[in-house]
């Protein structure tokens, strides 16, 4: 009796200490979280200030490492190796979490973390064929041996660092996870490239396109749907020739059977926020004399940060920017006598091929009157707590067959037609990373058009300027030889003809090197005008942003690094230039209320800025949001058919150009509504919703508020985002800060001798939420101010900005 | 005192063992020591509790509470600067009951053993 009673009351504090050590759900094990030795209070840093060195096995001489006052690391190392060893290594100091969990989401292996709540991202990601691409880039590493070092010599590194990690040091979000660190492998630097192709170039519209072509026939789409704006400000300034011998053009099938798809998702507008700015203004134009460059990527804003800033020195190179976690070099930013930057082309670099398969093994598919085989790929997918899932995916010669059957409910698979294979441009063998070694080494205009043949995907503009007072920009990458509109729709893929027919030859890409007007500028707009001979793609990001840079540079004369500065910060709105006017003269006044009144006579004397306190922006955005889904959610959202709205450039011409179209009409109602029905209606919809919302009129309704930016946890961990933002800016403004999406980095680099660069990004160089440099650096973002880079000569130069020095020993 | 030797031993024995460490410490010194449930309970939870609380605002101090802070809210705190005070009293909590209950059961071990010779 006794022994059973003791056995019981023993079983206990076993059973507690058991379940404190267990993790439930999404609650970490509790003991060992809040275990003030190893839990996450030792997560908690002080400000280290101590000089340090490290002895560490691998290395080939000693490395210097300078950190400033932002915890930036300035490199100094003997050779290639180490310098991209000590890369590697100071970037998991900092983000090593974050370099796990994104190469685990885009390998599809998030499931081994989290469980089965993942099952069906990570399939997702694996039969787009992610880890595919990222094998192949691995394979054509071979060809480019100094590439293939610096890739593994990061991986070298991110392991010495993971070599020194005890459980107690592991990061926080591992505890909370309650997971171990893994060995680096040079893979994880390939999915991470992949990666950006999936988010810069691996949406897909054409589904939609199909749907509503099939509802509404050809005339009607290429009229909705036109393959050049109304009004454009093309990247390459219009009338600029092209000096090269064009190549014959490929020409369609004689016929084209687009299969309709049924969906019973709902339509949603484009997604906007991920596209970027940059420009470059030759000397004479700046105060200097020598250029200035600019570029501010936009993508969806995280904590960690998306980018890590870093100098690299080692004979031969000294460069100065920002990398990607996880991938060695700097991606965007300079060296001594040149600089560069990066926004997004928008390609047409995916297309979806209807498979005709020979039965339901999915073996044989039909292709140019024969069949041919599918090769079978298997992907297995361990599952936290469950079976692993091995999942079969065939691959034609498009690539693969992305859904047999798809998910019933699963949005990223919302575009994806089933039973049609994927030709992506990330799936073909790449090594992008030689783009950014060579521009890291780079000394001037020929340097510079080399280092852009060796990249393929996702097509950027890369904007460059250098000390010799040249500027250029070069929409580039791997993309796809066309016919015109090739790819718009679904394709047939049993016809050769609408297979990809080669690619534009790298030297053709739409290009312009110190063109006339004395400066080069992107903003995701149309690459060139109608002269360019090859397709590139049929629509591209809204006129807005484009036009105003290139407006304001216009006129930009004895230009400083301020001047730049205040034009990535413009919150000016082209859109409410264009149709703000006029949606206010068409408003009856004696229709609305006494508030309604108060809110026009706001909107009306507005400014036209989405300045973080105008209440005029909150007005006018939700305004013309509600007439672009009140003009064509009757026509669009259909329950059968998944399709999407026309673009906003088209809708301002309807409603500046074609005021008495019928698409202005409501047709699920049996009254003939007009455009000025529905801006009035909208507009009291809007005033309404704001009232709702904030009361009546009163200083909540300033923009900020409204809008709510703010940089969330990349894990969505509450507590460790950063809380909203109180700050202006517009998916249609410069400063294209929306919720959540928005300026990423902002970089100014004024050339000259010497080089003097300026940044800030949302966050901070520690990935540790109990960091001191989590989110140091917001706060100078938010206010729209930069940071002086601080460009080092050698390892032992002074600074009173320098805070620490490192030293990695060969041991 | 029971609790001061636990207190003692946890602190030292932590640095090197898992924090589980301090149930069978615990365990140990009740078996050893203790007079009766209560007693044993007492001092294995209070030597956790404060010994979890110090070393906890030991390491939050010089971080200025920041990640404690951001801690809580992740446990749904709203976002109070007080939010770290709670998060030590949570931590103490937390050690003060697995000592406490494995003390408790080293207490009725000790009867037994001593029963049986």
């Amino acid at each position: 009796m006794k022994i059973l009673k003791a056995t019981i009351i023993l079983l206990l504090p076993v059973a507690l200490i058991i379940i404190l050590n267990t993790k439930a759900g999404s609650i970490p094990p509790l003991g060992k979280f809040f275990d003030p030795y190893r839990g996450f209070w030792n997560n908690a840093e002080q400000h280290a200030t101590a000089d340090d060195a490290i002895p560490l096995k691998g290395l080939k001489g000693d490395v210097k490492i300078t950190l400033d006052d932002h915890m930036i690391p300035h490199i100094f190392a003997q050779n290639d190796y180490d310098l991209y060893f000590a890369q590697g290594y100071m970037t998991a100091m900092h983000r090593l979490w974050q370099m796990d969990f994104q190469s685990r989401y885009a390998g599809g292996r998030l499931s081994e973390v989290v469980g089965e709540k993942a099952l069906e991202l990570d399939r997702y990601q694996r039969r787009m064929g992610m880890v595919y691409g990222a094998e192949n880039m691995l394979k054509e590493l071979e060809k480019h041996p100094e590439i293939k070092a610096a890739i593994y010599a990061y991986a070298d590194g991110v392991n010495a660092y993971i070599k020194t990690l005890k459980p107690a040091d592991y990061p926080i979000e591992f505890k909370i996870l309650d997971y171990k660190p893994e060995k680096w492998e040079p893979i994880n630097t390939a999915l991470l490239l992949k990666l950006m192709s999936a988010t810069l170039a691996g949406g897909s519209d054409e589904l939609y396109m199909s749907n509503a072509l099939k509802k509404f026939g050809k005339e009607t789409i290429d009229n909705l749907f036109p393959d050049v704006p109304f009004r454009a400000d093309p990247i390459i300034p219009a009338g600029t020739k092209w000096d090269f011998k064009r190549l014959p053009l490929p020409m369609p099938p004689d016929s084209q059977q687009a299969e309709e798809f049924l969906s019973s998702v709902r339509t949603r507008q484009k997604k906007e926020g991920i596209g970027s700015n940059n420009w470059a203004i030759s000397g004479s134009k700046t105060a200097s004399g020598y250029p200035l460059l600019a570029n501010d990527p936009h993508l969806e804003l995280s904590l960690p940060s998306i980018w890590y800033q870093v100098q690299l020195s080692a004979p031969g190179s000294n460069s100065c920017g920002v990398s990607i976690p996880g991938a060695p070099c700097v991606i965007i930013g300079f060296n001594q006598d040149i600089a560069w930057g990066v926004t997004n082309v928008d390609a047409d670099v995916l297309d979806f091929y209807k498979i005709r398969f020979r039965d339901s093994a999915f073996k044989e598919y039909r292709y140019n009157n024969i069949w041919k085989k599918t090769q079978p790929r298997l992907e297995k997918i361990v599952v936290r707590g469950g079976a692993t899932i091995t999942d079969t995916v065939f691959y034609t010669h498009h690539g693969p067959v992305v859904y047999t059957s798809k998910p019933a409910r699963f949005s990223k698979a919302q575009n994806v037609p089933q039973g049609y294979a994927m030709r992506w441009i990330a799936h073909d063998p790449s090594a992008d990373v030689a783009t950014f070694y060579y521009l890291n080494r780079a000394h001037n205009y020929s340097d510079y058009r080399k280092a852009l043949t060796y990249y393929t995907a996702p097509a950027q503009n890369f904007v460059f300027a250098d000390n010799e007072n040249n500027i250029a920009i070069t929409a580039n990458g791997y993309i796809p030889m066309k016919w015109h509109g090739q790819g718009k729709y679904l394709l047939d893929g049993s016809l050769p003809e609408n297979d990809w027919h080669g690619r534009i030859p790298a030297e053709q890409n739409p290009y312009v090197r110190n063109p006339k007007r004395n400066f080069v500028s992107s903003a995701n707009q149309p690459s060139a005008d109608n002269t360019y001979p090859y397709y590139i793609n049929w629509e591209f990001s809204g006129y807005e942003r484009a036009h105003r840079i290139n407006t304001r540079l216009t006129t930009m004369s004895k230009a400083d690094v301020d001047s730049m500065r205040a034009l990535q910060n413009d919150n000016y709105s082209v859109l409410a230039k264009e149709v703000l006017p006029l949606m206010t003269q068409l408003v009856n006044t004696e229709l609305l209320n006494a508030s309604q009144r108060r809110a026009l006579n706001i909107v009306k004397n507005w400014n036209m800025k989405f300045d973080a306190g105008q209440i005029g922006a909150s007005i006018f955005e939700i305004w013309q949001k509600n007439l672009y889904n009140r003009i064509w959610a009757d026509d669009f959202n259909d329950k059968q058919a998944f399709m999407r709205f026309p673009s906003r450039d088209r809708t301002v011409e309807l409603l500046t150009r074609e005021p008495a179209s019928h698409w202005f009409d409501d047709v699920s109602t049996p009254e003939k509504e007009t455009r000025e029905d529905l801006i009035i209606a909208s507009f009291k919809t809007a005033v309404d919703s704001l009232e709702r919302r904030f009361g009546p009129l009163n200083k909540k309704w300033k923009w900020a508020y409204v809008k709510q930016s703010r940089v969330s946890h990349l894990a969505k961990i509450g507590g460790f985002g950063s809380g909203v933002l109180l700050n202006g800016g517009s998916k249609t403004s410069v400063n294209a800060l929306g919720e959540s999406h928005g300026p990423s980095w902002r970089m100014v680099v004024a050339l000259g001798k010497p080089v003097k660069g300026f940044g800030v990004f949302p966050g901070g160089q520690s990935g540790n939420p109990g960091s001191f440099y989590y989110d140091d650096m917001i706060d100078t973002w938010t206010k729209g101010k930069l940071n002086e880079l601080l460009f080092l000569q050698s390892a032992s130069q002074k600074n009173n900005r320098i805070i620490r020095h490192l030293t990695l020993q060969k041991q | 005192m029971l609790s001061g030797p636990i207190l003692l031993a946890c602190l030292i024995l932590q640095f090197f063992l898992p924090w589980w460490i301090i149930g069978p410490v615990a365990f140990l010194f009740a078996l050893w020591r203790a007079s009766s449930g209560k007693h044993a309970f007492r001092a294995g939870f209070s030597a956790a509790f404060i010994l979890w609380f110090c070393m906890a605002i030991i390491k939050s101090f010089p971080n200025h509470n920041i990640l404690a802070n951001r801690v809580g809210q992740m446990f749904m705190l709203p976002g109070l600067k007080l939010n770290w005070l709670i998060m030590a009293f949570v931590a103490a909590l937390i050690g003060g009951l697995a000592a406490g209950l494995s003390a408790f059961a080293g207490y009725f071990w000790r009867f037994l053993i001593r029963r049986d010779t």
